[in-house]
């Protein structure tokens, strides 16, 4: 049987067969543990995301220097 | 007993010690239980019931973001441009979100995964705390000017900026107390609904239809053309409408709620009546404040209450009175779903609990964050002086500047084939996907030139 943890003790037979019977394995709490595997970026992947963090970091920096230009 | 879920379980190396049941998987399957029944039944009311189950995270996550730095941003727009080329603007905004949240819907009813979690699973904890700090700064910011709309709405009838936060951060202790996501998202849900106050509003206003249809034709008249001011009411309402929270939100919330793939049709309807309904309310709310631009009434320093007195005059206290509820109500909502979406992915990252089916001792990380996000922000809005109507269009356009990488992740995991198999984006949804990012990314970039270059504006025919 599936196990209870222990801060679940009211949890009755019924309530466990109507979660594995209505839930898809996935939704299980206890299994969102595991991990999905890593993907491996390739070139132009790792390029795109560079690209937009430098585009972003730059992007702050004109709307820190708007804001600093508004105030005087 | 359930050698359907197991049976898959098993067959993805999970053994049955593995699998621990929580209070939060009951209720969940609770949920689908009904779900089942009314799939399992024929007839239209059979459907009605089935949708009904199945709507909510779309429409919280469209109403939630006609959030109080929304609609002040879409006062703004109307009270400076009047009717014009910001209607249909604001119309294509919405189905650039929807093209955007329908991707977020469509992972998490794949993976059962929130988006956080997603992005530190498939491109690790590198990119994946990019990705957070990226929302943890905007929610934070935007999470603030909540907390100016409610102080600023409240103000209206009177209520003290402390008491105003105070009943701000009540309302919120309300709306998770239930511990149940089900009863949660229906509350919120009855109250988001009241983002739609601003039709009666536009409409107390007696707007020329005719103007509004033309406008929404033509795309014209832009008064003042091209301009630094210009860049900043389209920056502030494109993050008017879609901004990183929302990915965060939504995928979530679905994962929350238990949706799975056969729901993802019922689920893009859910998105798309969301931005309907969203869509609805920024317009009516132009509309309502068109009438400060045909009077010349200036609105550099209105804040979301000061909207309410100048329209005063032209719609009576009551309709005043509607408007600065308006912005409560958007202020209140998009406080509870901006802190959710801040929660969840705190939860998914630090592996801890996180659902609002948890009770409380079981959820204290998730519920502490919640809270102290909020009321940190709620905090900062008392401190005297603040410009707050700047600070609103601000964080709108860094909600705008930050959203190309968040959807460079996203459009990512959505074509990731190893996590989402056959349900993967389909060629006309990544044309639509690659348009709004660049859509978004060069916005930006024009903001960036008319504060860097201003002048370039007046080499295009602008001002």
């Amino acid at each position: 049987m599936p196990s209870k943890d222990k801060g679940h003790s009211s949890i009755t037979s019924t309530d466990q067969e109507m979660v594995l019977s209505s839930l898809e394995p996935e939704q299980l709490a206890g299994l969102k543990k595991h991990l999905i595997p890593r993907r491996h970026l390739i070139g132009p992947e790792k390029f795109v995301l560079w690209s937009l963090r430098i585009y972003l970091l730059f992007m702050i920096v004109v709307v820190i220097y708007q804001v600093w230009a508004s105030l005087h | 007993m359930g050698a359907g879920p197991l049976s898959r379980a098993k067959a993805q190396g999970v053994t049955q010690a593995d699998v621990v049941i929580t209070h939060e998987d009951v209720d969940r399957a609770h949920d689908r239980v009904r779900v089942s029944a009314a799939r399992a039944q024929r007839g239209t009311f059979s459907k009605f019931r089935l949708l009904w189950l199945l709507v909510g995270p779309g429409i919280l996550v469209m109403l939630g973001e006609n959030d109080g730095p929304s609609m002040i941003s879409y006062a703004a727009t109307g009270a400076r441009f009047g009717i014009g080329f910001f209607l249909p603007f604001v119309v294509l905004t919405f189905c650039m979100a929807i093209v955007v949240q329908e991707m977020t819907m469509r992972l998490g009813s794949a993976t059962h995964r929130g988006h956080a979690e997603l992005i530190f699973d498939r491109f690790g904890p590198f990119w994946g705390w990019f990705s957070m700090i990226d929302l943890g700064i905007g929610n934070f910011l935007t999470l603030i000017t909540e907390f100016i709309a409610i102080r600023a709405g409240l103000g209206f009838f009177g209520v003290p900026p402390w008491a105003a936060v105070v009943s701000a951060l009540v309302f919120l202790c309300l709306a998770i107390m239930t511990h149940r996501y089900w009863t949660w998202e229906r509350t919120l849900l009855a109250i988001a609904v009241f983002n739609l106050i601003f039709v009666p509003v536009a409409l107390l206003t007696h707007p020329n239809w005719h103007s509004v249809g033309s406008a929404l034709i033509t795309w014209k008249p832009l008064p003042g053309g091209l301009s630094q001011d210009t860049l900043i009411i389209v920056l502030a309402d494109i993050g008017a409408t879609v901004t990183p929270w929302m990915l965060f939100f939504q995928q979530s919330a679905t994962v929350d709620k238990g949706l799975t793939r056969k729901d993802i049709h019922l689920g893009r309807i859910d998105t798309v009546v969301g931005a309907a309904l969203a869509a609805t309310a920024a317009v009516a709310t132009i509309i309502a404040t068109a009438p400060l631009f045909a009077h010349h009434m200036t609105a550099e320093n209105f804040q979301g209450a000061e909207f309410a007195q100048a329209l005063q005059p032209l719609i009576g206290r009551f309709g005043a009175a509607l408007f600065a509820l308006g912005i409560v109500e958007a202020g209140m909502v998009a406080s509870v779903t901006i802190s959710m979406s801040s929660a969840y992915a705190f939860g998914e990252v630090a592996r801890r609990p996180h659902s609002l089916n948890l009770p409380v001792g079981q959820g204290k990380a998730f519920y502490s964050v919640l809270f102290l996000c909020a009321a940190t922000a709620g905090a900062i809005v008392l401190i005297p002086g603040l410009p707050l109507v700047y600070v609103v269009l601000l964080v709108n356009v860094v909600a705008v500047l930050a959203m190309p990488p968040a959807l460079v992740f996203l459009f990512m995991l959505a074509n990731d084939r190893e996590v989402m198999g056959d349900l993967v984006s389909p060629t006309w949804a990544n044309i639509l996907a690659t348009c709004v990012v660049v859509f978004l990314t060069l916005a930006g970039v024009l903001f960036g030139v008319s504060v860097i270059a201003p002048n370039v504006f007046a080499l295009l025919g602008g001002k």
